[in-house]
């Protein structure tokens, strides 16, 4: 086990948005939670994270996390390259293997070409694959994505799905929040959050 | 905490700050802009005023232009250093929270952001002080010098007190000219101060200290020591308890 998630709650002023929430999750297994606008997914991926903290419950990881939230957030007036740098130093990834990394990314995701621009002159979809190859770059064992592919084309997305299920083969667990029913093939486990609950 | 993160934030927070270019190119014009008004507006009649942080009761006589240059150049280095401060701070909140999740401490962060912004303070300093002192005659530069990096470490300390306190822009900005237009815009200007009722009131407000310090070394040889040393230790309070709210408002839940 990777993930493990118990009893978790959460309120905001009277409204509990997660009420009781136990979730665990496996290596090498992709994992999907839907759910209406407004039902909690993005709080529940927060307290995951560690954005925000639970009232109650408790949750436990064991290995290395990647994180891609739902927007895009990046430093605007760094460039590509600069956000690989930085992100890797946070990591504690070295230069060498950073770069792999990044050039990895960047070729598979199609966006070398602007590897040496700053971020507000990218376009939102340029943006959001960098959004989500920060949350790739040090290899994580834990995938939290929170709707990770708003904005993409359509050849950009099957990289997406090609590029998750070699890591699910190599034994990274996935955690993902989707809007979209047709992508149920693709998970092992699918899990609606309705009324604060997982079904 | 390592160095190496440290001086990796510090070289991108600069970047980030240097491609700002109308940011830069404001820096520069913002008080040389002051002060050109103040040359052609502020007459050179004498006035004497009283210097009030001094033990023993010391009365000068300045032209009303040069007591102008001198408080609007602390004015002036007030204003753009708390919402340079106050920017840095709140400008990429979320994005360095990511960095903090991803491994970054958030002590790291926050020393990255404060080496920053201290060289930008003691760029501005330098540049506002040789500035005033190409307009008006300041009788002890380097120490005039100080006592702008002394009313840039009190404000810079304030915008980043407010950018850890309040998430949106308007509400900061507000609050940063708030307390900025009432204490160094206005209060501080020894003339104002000189006739003022509650003088007390003044005195407990930020700029106070760094106000006389600027007075006392443009045109005296007195020592400004007792009042640089109150303004770091008002500058030294908004550190601790900015730094106290950025930690609890990045650190991991």
């Amino acid at each position: 086990m990777i993930l493990e998630l118990k009893h978790i709650a959460k309120s905001f002023g009277k409204k509990k948005v997660l009420k009781d929430i136990s979730l665990n999750l496996d290596k090498g297994t992709i994992t999907g939670i839907v759910g209406e606008n407004g039902a909690g997914k993005s709080v529940l991926m927060d307290i995951i994270v560690g954005v925000r903290a639970a009232e109650k419950g408790t949750v436990n990881k064991y290995g290395k996390i990647g994180y891609c939230p739902q927007s895009t957030i990046l430093f605007e007036n760094l460039t590509v390259k600069e956000h690989f740098n930085y992100f890797a130093l946070a990591y504690g990834i070295n230069k060498a293997q950073s770069k792999k990394r990044s050039e990895e990314l960047l070729n598979h995701f199609n966006y070398k070409q602007y590897e040496q621009e700053k971020v507000s002159h990218l376009s939102g979809g340029t943006q959001q694959k960098l959004n989500l190859s920060i949350a790739l770059l040090h290899e994580p064992e834990l995938l939290i994505l929170d709707e990770p592919y708003n904005g993409f084309d359509w050849d950009t997305y099957q990289r997406f799905w090609g590029y998750t299920s070699k890591l699910k083969e190599q034994g990274c667990a996935i955690l993902i929040v989707t809007h979209l029913l047709s992508e149920k093939e693709r998970l092992d486990r699918i899990y609606e959050l309705e009324n604060g609950v997982l079904k | 905490m390592t160095t190496k993160k440290i001086v990796a934030g510090l070289s991108m927070v600069l970047r980030m700050l240097v491609r700002q270019k109308i940011v830069i190119l404001l820096l520069l014009i913002i008080p040389a802009f002051f002060l050109t008004v103040v040359e052609f507006t502020s007459s050179d009649r004498t006035l004497p005023f009283q210097l009030a942080s001094l033990d023993e009761e010391v009365f000068i006589s300045l032209s009303e232009k040069g007591i102008s240059f001198i408080f609007f150049a602390v004015a002036t280095t007030g204003f753009l250093v708390s919402f340079l401060a106050l920017n840095l701070i709140q400008k990429n909140s979320t994005a360095n929270r990511r960095l903090i999740l991803c491994g970054f401490h958030p002590i790291e962060l926050l020393i990255s952001m404060l080496l920053a912004l201290f060289m930008v303070i003691a760029l501005i300093a330098v540049y506002v002080g040789l500035l005033t002192n190409a307009f008006y005659s300041i009788d002890n530069l380097g120490k005039f010098i100080l006592s702008l990096l002394l009313i840039g470490f009190v404000y810079s300390g304030y915008g980043l007190v407010v950018g850890s306190l309040v998430k949106g822009e308007l509400e900061g900005v507000l609050m940063i000219v708030l307390l900025v237009n009432i204490d160094v815009g206005w209060l501080q200007n020894p003339l104002f101060y000189a006739e003022a009722q509650h003088q007390f009131i003044i005195k407990f407000l930020p700029a106070y200290y760094p106000s006389q310090t600027a007075i006392i070394t443009a045109v005296t040889d007195y020592s400004p020591m007792n009042a640089i040393e109150n303004g770091i230790l008002y500058g030294l309070v908004f550190l601790v308890l900015s730094m106290l709210l950025f930690f609890i408002k990045m650190r991991i839940k």
